[in-house]
């Protein structure tokens, strides 16, 4: 199931230049590149003629020109150019995709053109804040896209899953969780109040007496997922939101279907403290990393028992209720994107 | 007190619903007003029972979210 309405995030922006780079999103695959002024341009990638995928060819100009017999494509997919002819075959096109640079992303419209607003880009300032040091990685996981929205949703693995890295049974025995929907987004909040900061909490805040900590997750159809995560000296007032004297963190998560069984996991940290410190940032992402690549695991072997027997009965449990509200949300807007195209097709 | 969600459905001019609360224990804990004798009477409610009034936004989260 994919959600074709949305901005996905195709690439960082750093990845794509003048060389042209191919990628599969929502099952379809597409061409990247830069004109030569810098805009970002995204392509099918698959030639007019004989479909090889375009990003074997090269730019001669702005124009991107097929490997295998030169047909050359402009910015809008028309093929502008074929060798040995001056005829061009008004089938000689391909299509293209609305693409907009931003938080050092390039995000990609898959779906109708006709309503690919910017404005509805998810926030993701962080990356470009000077009050926050940050950094983004890209992983690429052998499974659908939904397990790791599931994961991201879901607080209670982490006792579990990385019990050796940033976990603790703490976080299960005895949470309290509150679940609020609103509209298509989902919120899961956690509170500790007045306990003794983790070591890494210490080590970065230097947090000398108990503290307040909160874990707020924030999802967005159909992928996105950022987590406010942070603490304060207990007693200062973090819970009804008035944060001094502490420290923040945000997950930022931006998962892209590549195909039904695969995805392009674009995620990054932001802090703000030590921000101009990038051996800071660099610190944090790795042990994030380290504990992320302990949920790649998990996903994959998911996904592996999921092809073996294809949707089977499965059991939830409370922890599951954001994952739940993100799954009911999914599928309501998956059946409303669908009738919409029916009727668009009825009425065509 | 052991694992425990709060549910907390809310509508598009923010305001929150009464929240349903999932026990460790398997319950679910509906948030509400106790119904007085003297509501149940001037409304013809039945006298037995506990009552509570709810918010209608709390019958939407139900709907919605359980």
């Amino acid at each position: 199931m994919f959600l074709k309405n949305y901005w996905y995030v195709a690439a960082y922006d750093h990845e794509i230049e003048r060389r042209p780079v191919g990628r599969i999103i929502l099952g379809e695959p597409v061409v990247l590149y830069r004109l030569q002024d810098g805009t970002p341009v995204a392509l099918e990638d698959r030639c007019a003629h004989r479909h090889l995928p375009l990003s074997m060819g090269k730019l001669v100009g702005d124009e991107l020109q097929c490997h295998y017999h030169g047909l050359r494509y402009d910015k809008t997919g028309t093929c502008v150019r074929v060798p040995g002819q001056d005829m061009i075959p008004r089938s000689a096109r391909v299509k293209s995709y609305r693409v907009v640079e931003r938080y050092h992303w390039l995000w990609i419209w898959m779906g109708d053109p006709a309503l690919a607003d910017p404005d509805t880009i998810p926030d993701f300032h962080w990356f470009d804040d000077p009050a926050w040091g940050a950094k983004g990685q890209y992983l690429h996981v052998k499974s659908n896209w939904q397990l790791i929205v599931d994961n991201l949703l879901d607080l209670t693995h982490l006792a579990f899953v990385h019990e050796t890295t940033i976990g603790n049974s703490a976080l299960v025995d005895q949470a309290q969780v509150k679940v609020q929907r609103s509209g298509d987004n989902v919120t899961v909040t956690r509170w500790i109040v007045d306990a003794p900061a983790p070591p890494t909490f210490v080590k970065a805040g230097g947090f000398a007496t108990n503290v307040d900590r909160w874990q707020i997750i924030n999802f967005a159809p159909p992928a996105f997922l950022r987590l406010d995560v942070g603490a304060t000296p207990t007693g200062t007032g973090a819970p009804e939101g008035k944060r001094v004297g502490g420290i923040g963190m945000w997950n930022l998560n931006a998962i892209t279907p590549e195909t039904e069984t695969t995805s392009h996991y674009f995620w990054g940290q932001a802090h703000n403290f030590d921000v101009k410190n990038p051996k800071t940032t660099d610190m944090i992402i790795e042990q994030i990393r380290t504990a992320f690549l302990e949920d790649v695991a998990v996903f994959e072997a998911q996904q592996r028992n999921l092809q073996m027997i294809p949707n089977p009965p499965q059991t939830d449990i409370n922890a599951d209720s954001g994952v739940i509200q993100a799954r009911r949300i999914l599928d309501r807007l998956h059946q409303e994107e669908q009738a919409a195209a029916a009727k668009m097709v009825a009425a065509e | 007190m052991k694992f425990r969600v709060e549910l907390v459905w809310t509508d598009d001019d923010a305001g929150a619903a009464s929240s349903i609360f999932l026990t460790a224990d398997g319950r679910v804990i509906l948030q509400g007003r106790a119904v007085s004798p003297q509501v149940r009477e001037a409304m013809a409610l039945p006298a037995q029972g506990d009552m509570i009034s709810v918010d209608r936004n709390l019958i939407r989260a139900i709907k919605d979210m359980l």
